[in-house]
C-alpha cells in the first residue's frame, strides 16, 4: 500500500507539475506539448511492432498474470474465507457508477447506467446460477410443453410490489405483452405469438417456433418487472427487489433503501439500509473519491487503475467475466464498401488486435473474434481473418481494380479513449489502402443511429451474455433493425436456431460452432478485444457480496458480475 | 434615472440577441427532435402530433416568439433525453448549487483578496507584499481543473478533512455544517484563481489612491492608518476591482463548469455539458437563457454600483 499510494502522490504531483508548466507559459510556442502527447501516441505507425514503439514495461506495470479468463478473486478478498464472515445487516453505501442513467422504462432501450441502479431495485423472473444455467428466480416455475413451443411460468404467492400491487399472473402478463409490443425492444420476443394469463399465478407464452432457450431470455430487460400502472414510466422503478428507489437526480445519481417488504425478508435481506449510486464520470475523480473512503466501490476503473489496485493489499478488485461486453466495430453490410466480403476481410486482416490490447489495456484483455470467450462453455474456433497485411492488402487491390478507392465513414459516440483506439485502427487500415473518417454522433444515440442503419461502419460495445441465446436478435435475420449489420446468413441463422431450439448441450453447441464460423467467414463485425479484463469493479475490503455469488431462491449460488452489473445488491453487506 | 433605463434597455436587447441566436443554432442541428422524441415505427399523425405539442410547427421567428413567451412562464419544455422531466425540473435542481458555488467562490475571494490587498498596499515591499504577490502568480498559473485535483489530493484523500465530492448535497437551512463542509474545497478552488486577480488589481489602485492629496491630508489630521485604509482609501480603489468581480461572474461560471465535474457536483455546469453532448436541446436553450438573464443582471448590478461607489459617474450621468 505505502508503495501504491507513494507512486500514487508522485504521479500526481509530477502531472500537476507538467500541466502547469505548460498551461503558465503561455507565451510559450511549445505550451501545447502537454496536450500533443496523447496525439502523437494515437498517430504511432501501426506497422511498427508493439515492442519497437512502446516503451519496455517495468516489473511493477506488467499486468498481473490472471490464471485463467474465469477467475473472479482479487488481491485481498480472493484470500479471505467468506464462508467464515457473518453478514451484518444495516449501514448504507456510496457506489461510483460510471455513465448517467437516462430513465426506467423497462419497454425502451435502457441504458447502462439506469441497468447498474434496477439491478438493486428488481429481481428478474429467472436468475443463472454459478455455472450460468438459468433457475427460477421471482418466478416460482417455468415450464414448457413437449415441443418447446409454449412456455408456462408460475409466480410464487404473496409477492408485492414497490407500491403494494401483487405481482400475479395479470402483471407479469402485462410487463410482457408491453415488452412484446415495445417498437424498440419488442423484436426480442417476436416469436412469442401470445402472452395470456392463464390463473391468478400463472402466464403462458405461445410460440411461433420451439424456444428451448426463452428462460434465458427472462435472465434481463424482458424479465423486469414492474407494477402495471407503472409500466412505460420513465422517471421511477417501482419493481419487486431488495431495494425501493427513493430518489433520482439526473446527471446526479439515485438513492434506493432497503425493501421492509422484501419477498426474501425472512432470510435477513437485504443488509444494507441504503444504496447510493453516484455518477462519476472522470476517473481521476472517482478513483480520489475511493482513495479518500468518500465512495466504498465503483465499476470500471482504468486500466491502470487495475493494476495498481491488484498491487493492493487494501483494496479488492473484481474482474468479471461472464458475459464482459466486446469491443468491436459493425459494418452495415447494406451499403457499401462494407457490401463486399472482401473490404470486410481485408479490414480484418489489417487490423493488429495485439497491438490495441497492449497499447490501451495494459495487456488485460483478451483478443477477440466472434461475440464468445475462448472461457465460454460455448465457444469454439472459428476461421476469423487474423492480422495480415499483406492479405488485407491483396484483397484492397483486388476490390480497388473493380470499384476504386475504399473509403468509409465510422461512427463514434465522443469518448475520448474509445476515439483514440478507433484512431489507431484507423491507420491500420490506411497502411493497407483503406480510408476512413470518424464520424461523432451524440452520446447515448448509439442504439437509435444504428437502428436507423444511419452508418457505415459503427463502434460499438456489446454482446457475452452469458448464453448465447441472449444475443440472437442481434445477428439472426428475423431480428429486423436489430440484426445491426443486416446481414442475411443462412448458416447464422441455423446455428442460432439450432442454439434456440436444443435442450441438448451437446447440440446446442454444435448449433453455436456453426453460427460462429459463419460470422468469421462473413466478416459482418470487426473484432476487438473481449473485455473480460477490464470490466471490473473496485471495493474497500470492508464491502462485501460485490463480485462474489448471491444465493438464489433455492439455495444454490447465482453467477456473479455478469456483464458487471448484476451485483447480487441484496447480498451486499458492509463491516460497520 | 434615464442612465439606468437607458442600461436597462441594453440588457434586454443583449438578452433577445442571445437567445434568439441560442435558438437559431440549436434550430441549425441536424434531427428532427419531433421525430426523436416519437420513437420508432411512429406514425406521421403521432410526430406531427408531437411535433404540435413541442410548438415545432411554424417559422423561425413564430417558433421563437412562442418560445420566449413559454419561457417568461418557466415553461421551457421537456427533456427529450431525460422523458419524464422538464427543462426547468432540471435546472431548478441544479441551479441552486451552481449558484451556491459562486456565491461561496466570491466571497472566500474578496474575503482573502482584500485584507491581502490592504496590507501589501500599506507596506509595498514588505514580507507580505511579496509573499502574496508570488503565491497570486502562482495560482494564476494553475488553472481550476490542476488546482482542483491538488486540493482534492491534500485535503480529501491525505488529510481526510474535506469530502472528495459532493454526494447528497443537505440545504444550507437543513444542515448548513454539512452543506459548508461538502462544499468548501470547491468553493475555494474556484476562489483562489480570483484571489489573484483581484488582489493584483486591488493592491494597484490602493498604491495609488494612497498618493493622493485626501490620504495625505488625512494623515496630517492624526486620522488611524486603519480608518484612513478602509473608509478613504478602499472605497475609490474599488471601481476596477468591482468591475473585475462583476465581469468575473461570467468567468466563474465557465470555472463553476469545471468544478462540478472535479467535484461530481449536479450543477449548470454538468447539466449543460451532458445536454449538448446527448443533444437535448430543450434543456440546452433554458440554461442558455437562464445564464444570459444571470449575466446582463449581473452587469446591470455593478453598474448600479459604480454610482454608488464613485458619486461623480452619478453626477456626471446626470
Amino acid at each position: 500500500m505505502f508503495v501504491s499510494t507513494r507512486r500514487r502522490t508522485l504521479a500526481i504531483l509530477v502531472s500537476g507539475a507538467l500541466v502547469a508548466a505548460a498551461c503558465s507559459g503561455s507565451d510559450s510556442a511549445d505550451s501545447p506539448d502537454a496536450t500533443e502527447a496523447p496525439a502523437a501516441a494515437a498517430e504511432a505507425e501501426p506497422d511498427e511492432t508493439p515492442d519497437d514503439s512502446e516503451p519496455a514495461p517495468t516489473a511493477p506495470d506488467e499486468p498481473a498474470p490472471l490464471e485463467d479468463e474465469d477467475q473472479l478473486t482479487s488481491a485481498g478478498e480472493g484470500n479471505v474465507d467468506l464462508a467464515s464472515l457473518e453478514p451484518i445487516a444495516g449501514g448504507e453505501i456510496t457506489f461510483g457508477l460510471t455513465n448517467d442513467g437516462t430513465g426506467f422504462d423497462t419497454t425502451g432501450a435502457v441504458a447502462p447506467g439506469s441497468i447498474r441502479v434496477i439491478t438493486a431495485l428488481n429481481d428478474s423472473l429467472v436468475g443463472l446460477d454459478a455455472d450460468a444455467n438459468w433457475q427460477p428466480n421471482l418466478a416460482e416455475s417455468l415450464t414448457p410443453n413437449d415441443d418447446f413451443t409454449s412456455w408456462t411460468i408460475t409466480m410464487r404467492p404473496g409477492l408485492l410490489f414497490h407500491d403494494g400491487e401483487p405481482v400475479d399472473g395479470e402483471a407479469v402478463r402485462a410487463n410482457l405483452q408491453a415488452f412484446k409490443d415495445s417498437p424498440t425492444v419488442g423484436f426480442a420476443m417476436a416469436q412469442v405469438d401470445s402472452i395470456t394469463a392463464v390463473d391468478e399465478l400463472s402466464v403462458r407464452l405461445d410460440l411461433s417456433a420451439p424456444w428451448a432457450a426463452l428462460p434465458y431470455g427472462l435472465v434481463g430487460q424482458p424479465g423486469w418487472m414492474v407494477s402495471p400502472s407503472t409500466i412505460g414510466t420513465n422517471e421511477t422503478f417501482t419493481g419487486t427487489g431488495p431495494f425501493i428507489l427513493e430518489s433520482w437526480t439526473p446527471g446526479d445519481g439515485a438513492r434506493v433503501v432497503r425493501n421492509p417488504n422484501y419477498w426474501r425478508a425472512d432470510e435477513g435481506l437485504p443488509y444494507l439500509d441504503a444504496i447510493n449510486f453516484k455518477f462519476l464520470v472522470d476517473v481521476t475523480v472517482k478513483r480520489q473519491a475511493f482513495e479518500a473512503g468518500d465512495v466504498q466501490g465503483y465499476v470500471s476503473p482504468d486500466d491502470e487503475d487495475i493494476l495498481d489496485f491488484l498491487d493492493d493489499d487494501e483494496t479488492d478488485v473484481w474482474i468479471g467475466t461472464a458475459g464482459a461486453n466486446e469491443y468491436l466495430w459493425l459494418l452495415n453490410t447494406t451499403a457499401a464498401p462494407f457490401d463486399d466480403l472482401r473490404v470486410r476481410q481485408a479490414m480484418a486482416h489489417a487490423i493488429d488486435k495485439q497491438f490495441i490490447i497492449d497499447a490501451f489495456r495494459s495487456g488485460l484483455t483478451v483478443p477477440a473474434n466472434g461475440p464468445l470467450n475462448p472461457s465460454d462453455r460455448w465457444y469454439t474456433e472459428n476461421n476469423y481473418p487474423q492480422f495480415d497485411p499483406a492479405a488485407a492488402q491483396a484483397l484492397v487491390d483486388e476490390y480497388e481494380a473493380e470499384f476504386g478507392p475504399i473509403e468509409f465513414e465510422l461512427s463514434i459516440e465522443p469518448n475520448a479513449s474509445t476515439i483514440e483506439v478507433a484512431e489507431v485502427m484507423m491507420s491500420f487500415l490506411t497502411d493497407v489502402g483503406i480510408d476512413g473518417k470518424i464520424k461523432e454522433i451524440g452520446q447515448g444515440q448509439s442504439a437509435l443511429t444504428a437502428i436507423l442503419d444511419d452508418f457505415q461502419a459503427f463502434s460499438w460495445f456489446q454482446f457475452g451474455s452469458p448464453d448465447p441465446d441472449s444475443d440472437y436478435v442481434f445477428f439472426h435475420s428475423s431480428g429486423g433493425f436489430l440484426n445491426w449489420t443486416n446481414l442475411v446468413s443462412a448458416d447464422i441463422d441455423a446455428g442460432l436456431d439450432a442454439g434456440r431450439q436444443n435442450v441438448d448441450e451437446a447440440d446446442r453447441k454444435a448449433g453455436y460452432a456453426q453460427f460462429l464460423q459463419a460470422l468469421g467467414d462473413e466478416v459482418p463485425m470487426i473484432w476487438v478485444d473481449h473485455l473480460n479484463g477490464v470490466e471490473a469493479a473496485v471495493t474497500l475490503p470492508e464491502l462485501h457480496g460485490i463480485g462474489t455469488p448471491g444465493i438464489l431462491p433455492d439455495g444454490s449460488a447465482s453467477l456473479p458480475m455478469t456483464n458487471g452489473s448484476f451485483f447480487a445488491w441484496s447480498g451486499v453487506w458492509i463491516e460497520q | 434615472m434615464l442612465i439606468f433605463v437607458q442600461r436597462l434597455g441594453r440588457l434586454v436587447f443583449v438578452f433577445f440577441v442571445v437567445t434568439f441566436v441560442t435558438f437559431f443554432l440549436l434550430d441549425q442541428a441536424p434531427g428532427d427532435p419531433a421525430e426523436r422524441f416519437a420513437g420508432l415505427n411512429a406514425t406521421p399523425e403521432v410526430i406531427e402530433g408531437i411535433r404540435a405539442e413541442l410548438g415545432l410547427n411554424g417559422s423561425l421567428i413564430e417558433r421563437y416568439l412562442r418560445w420566449l413567451g413559454n419561457a417568461v412562464r418557466f415553461d421551457f419544455g421537456d427533456s427529450i433525453v431525460t422523458r419524464g422531466f422538464s427543462s426547468w425540473d432540471l435546472i431548478r435542481e441544479s441551479l441552486p448549487k451552481t449558484l451556491e458555488l459562486m456565491v461561496f467562490a466570491e466571497i472566500m475571494a474578496i474575503g482573502i483578496a482584500v485584507p491581502l490587498a490592504l496590507a501589501s498596499a500599506r507596506r509595498p515591499g514588505s514580507f507580505i507584499d511579496k509573499a502574496s504577490s508570488s503565491t497570486a502568480f502562482g495560482l494564476l498559473a494553475l488553472p481550476a481543473f490542476v488546482l482542483g485535483i491538488y486540493m482534492s489530493f491534500i485535503f480529501g484523500v491525505k488529510l481526510g478533512w474535506f469530502p472528495t465530492i459532493v454526494d447528497n448535497l443537505p440545504g444550507l437551512n437543513d444542515d448548513p455544517l454539512d452543506n459548508l463542509r461538502q462544499m468548501f474545497l470547491p468553493s475555494l478552488t474556484l476562489a483562489l484563481n480570483l484571489v489573484a486577480v483581484y488582489l493584483r488589481l486591488l493592491r494597484s489602485d490602493l498604491i495609488e489612491t494612497l498618493q493622493e492629496d485626501y490620504v495625505m491630508l488625512a494623515q496630517a489630521r492624526g486620522l488611524s492608518e486603519r480608518r484612513i485604509m478602509w473608509r478613504h482609501v478602499l472605497r475609490p480603489s474599488s471601481l476596477n476591482f468591482t468591475t473585475a468581480v462583476g465581469l468575473n461572474i461570467a468567468g466563474l461560471i465557465g470555472g463553476a463548469f469545471i468544478i462540478e465535474v472535479l467535484f461530481a457536483i449536479n450543477g449548470m455546469g454538468r447539466l449543460v455539458i451532458q445536454s449538448v453532448i446527448l443533444e437535448d436541446f430543450n434543456v440546452v436553450a433554458a440554461v442558455v437563457a437562464i445564464l444570459t438573464v444571470a449575466y446582463v443582471m449581473m452587469n446591470f448590478l455593478v453598474d448600479v454600483l459604480y454610482s454608488i461607489l464613485d458619486p461623480r459617474i452619478r453626477h456626471a450621468a446626470r
